[in-house]
């Protein structure tokens, strides 16, 4: 088994790096994937809490790099999906802890077990950034129509393609269709001309996200929400499936081939 | 005047009114001198411009034009308003400026075939060519012009070592800020105004003014 090492990363904070990340390893898990969420946020560990797995953890990504554990050990298995780990990042030490050279044997270490390796990224683009892109062969950025987080994807897109990984893909987060239309947020269509990139899929704003994350139910698993139907699909994307960008509501038929030629463009 | 060239009164007119630009000035005049076997050295001749204006610089590459025919100017024939020191001047249709004539020369050219994203930066000492968008928070530095082949939305400086001349084009033209030797200018606050065709900046009487281009 040869597994695709991907980092999801944004520039900004808050933009739903660790929520995309739970959401699309269990909607990979749920189509019986074997997938692997590693959680870079050296210090601010998030990953495992919107998991439901804190209380699992007993050794983390620092003691596998310095060999206080086997890797085996540190992978943390998920209680809903087989074929679904965690490796937490440790909470008491910071991002200096691991190095890019060690991340990248980790990577490679896991790339013979499992089909995906998801790489959570910090905000920023300090030590914690470049060593969740170090082993990546892919990446996923996430912006949400928001001008401040566009401006941080589009320096982090940069970044990425100066470490070579030159084709990201974009995941708009948060979108409020009914914004849009009233023309009080950025639509599609700018986010992708100015960040010119593939679009890889849009979440829309969802509040059974703010559910599901405080109760550590990744929302993939409510087959009633919007955001994690949209999760799915874009899983499906990601194992290489060719599924149309949805349209966001049910407006007519008019506005829905109008944004359908917007996206093309 | 349909003949480029007439004799008043023993006197020799070179009319150069019929040319957009000084480009194109400067080559009917070398072909008018060229094709007409009725000027001899020595001869003083007098130029006719019209209601264009010409800076002294360019007075003076009419006049080394003719110097090379053995020819002398006598006189610049104007009917624009005395004591403009304007470069090349498009009264009627400002908004078909082509690239001014007056544009400064560098021999360096820096051919850049990507998009510059939010922190890249880029400088070359004589001119910068962007095939591509520059998105804002990244930054162009050029001792020269600077041409940018796609969205211009970030910052531009052109003429960084102090040339006035210096010009910054783009395909969009919707920076965040606009620098061209030490003038800084930034859009109005407020609505943006949308122009859906190529523009130039440069300066104009001490200030940086946007028209469009028409290539």
């Amino acid at each position: 088994m040869k597994g695709k090492v991907i980092v999801i990363t944004s520039g900004k904070g808050g933009v739903g790096k660790t929520t995309t990340t739970a959401n699309i390893g269990s909607a990979l898990a749920m189509m019986n994937k074997k997938v692997v969420l590693i959680d870079t946020d050296i210090g601010l560990r998030n990953l495992d809490v919107v998991m439901g797995l804190e209380n699992r953890i007993v050794f983390d990504i620092v003691d596998v790099v310095n060999n206080n554990c086997k890797l085996k050990q540190a992978l943390i298995k998920d209680k809903r999906f087989e074929g679904l780990y965690l490796l937490p990042a440790a909470q008491t030490k910071d991002k200096t802890a691991v190095t890019p050279h060690q991340m990248k044997n980790l990577t490679n270490e896991l790339r013979g077990d499992f089909d995906f390796i998801l790489v959570d990224c910090p905000a920023g683009i300090e030590q914690g950034f470049k060593n969740a892109i170090a082993g990546a062969d892919d990446a996923i950025v996430v912006a949400t129509p928001e001008v401040s987080s566009v401006r941080d994807a589009d320096r982090i897109i940069g970044l990425l393609e100066a470490a070579g990984l030159n084709n990201p893909r974009l995941i708009i987060n948060r979108l409020r269709s009914k914004m849009v239309k009233r023309g009080d947020m950025m639509d599609i269509g700018d986010i992708i001309e100015i960040l010119s990139i593939d679009l890889l899929g849009v979440v829309p704003e969802d509040e059974a996200i703010v559910i599901s994350t405080n109760k550590g139910e990744p929302a993939v698993t409510d087959s009633n929400s919007r955001a994690g139907a949209a999760y799915k699909r874009i899983a499906r994307r990601i194992t290489g499936e060719n599924v149309p960008i949805e349209s966001l509501d049910e407006g007519n038929f008019m506005e829905r081939f109008r944004r359908m030629l917007k996206l093309a463009r | 005047m349909s003949s480029a060239v007439k004799i008043l009164e023993g006197e020799k007119i070179i009319n150069l009114e019929i040319y957009d630009t000084f480009m194109d000035m400067k080559k009917g005049l070398k072909e008018e001198i060229r094709q007409n076997q009725k000027y001899r050295l020595g001869d003083k001749v007098n130029v006719y411009i019209g209601y264009k204006n010409l800076s002294q610089k360019q007075i003076r590459e009419l006049e080394d034009i003719l110097l090379d025919y053995g020819l002398h100017l006598k006189e610049l024939m104007t009917n624009g308003p005395p004591g403009q020191e304007n470069s090349f001047f498009l009264p009627q249709n400002e908004e078909n400026a082509g690239f001014p004539a007056d544009m400064p020369e560098y021999e360096e050219t820096a051919l850049i075939r990507k998009n510059l994203r939010s922190g890249q930066k880029c400088f070359a000492r004589g001119n910068i060519v962007i095939l591509g968008d520059v998105n804002p928070g990244a930054e162009v530095i050029a001792g020269g012009n600077i041409l940018v082949m796609g969205v211009l939305r970030g910052m531009a400086h052109a003429g960084a070592f102090g040339d006035e001349k210096a010009i910054i084009a783009a395909y969009r033209l919707i920076p965040t800020q606009l620098r061209i030797a030490n003038h800084i200018t930034r859009p109005p606050d407020g609505e943006v105004i949308m122009v859906n065709t190529p523009e130039l900046a440069r300066i104009r009487a001490g200030k940086v003014v946007i028209e469009k281009l028409k290539i």
